[in-house]
């Protein structure tokens, strides 16, 4: 799925799984505010601190706004790409991986062995599980250059 | 030479256990969550932190077994800023003192 050449990631994927991987930016902008999707994605620093968490959240929300827009921008240009740089497949990583939790948390998964307690054959959770196994070749590709 | 800022007579000395607790670094705190990776966790350790693989899948396994791992320790604004980047990873990381 993932390989090596040179500095570049030569990305063999079919077309199925191309227009799959495509609807991603879209699953993650369009997450709305009071679901438990946007929950997860919300993240503080300081739980036992309110006054603190606030400051945090002042400090780092607009980039990790900015910083997760860019992502997606960066997958977007990239999905139908044959090969890809190692900027863009950390990115390709981190938009895979974000859609993994928004689609478990539309699924209500919270605790750890779902996978043996959930129906197969739902459209999200086959969702979850392959790009699981898109998110594993990356990190098997990309931990050869660290 | 110097001269010291407090008069001898001031009686509201900070205790040194307050002192200590103000000046004390911060860990970052990664909590477990049922969806990421074990795979990906490492990677993330890896790549942030700068660890061995042997010690970012022990602080990985730390993670799921125990629910919590200490990854990093520091200034609280190194600390914000490695939890940030936690944050934009899909990870699941909080501050506390040590």
């Amino acid at each position: 799925m993932f390989r090596w050449d040179d500095d570049q990631m030569l990305v063999t994927l079919s077309r199925q799984e191309r227009d799959v991987l495509s609807i991603l930016p879209g699953l993650l902008d369009g997450v709305e505010d009071g679901e438990d999707a946007a929950a997860r994605l919300d993240y503080g620093a300081h739980p036992d601190d309110p006054d603190a968490d606030a400051a945090f959240r002042n400090l780092v929300s607009d980039d990790l706004g900015v910083a997760r827009r860019r992502d997606r921008a960066t997958f977007a240009e990239t999905v139908e790409a044959a090969e890809i740089s190692e900027e863009a497949a950390e990115a390709w990583m981190r938009v895979v991986g974000e859609a993994r939790l928004v689609l478990a948390a539309r699924a209500g998964i919270e605790e750890d062995e779902w996978e043996a307690s959930l129906d197969p054959s739902d459209p999200g959770l086959a969702l979850l599980g392959y790009l699981g196994a898109v998110q594993d070749q990356l990190v098997q590709a990309l931990s050869a250059r660290l | 030479m110097t001269t010291p800022s407090i008069a001898p007579d001031r009686t509201d000395l900070p205790d040194v256990d307050e002192f200590q607790r103000t000046d004390r670094p911060w860990q970052v705190v990664v909590w477990n969550d049922p969806v990421n990776l074990m795979s990906y966790v490492v990677w993330v350790f890896r790549k942030l932190f700068g660890h061995s693989e042997d010690e970012a899948t022990r602080l990985m396994l730390q993670v799921h077994h125990e629910g919590r791992a200490i990854v990093a320790t520091g200034p609280l604004e190194k600390a914000e800023l490695d939890c940030h980047r936690l944050h934009h990873h899909g990870l699941w990381a909080t501050l506390e003192k040590t």
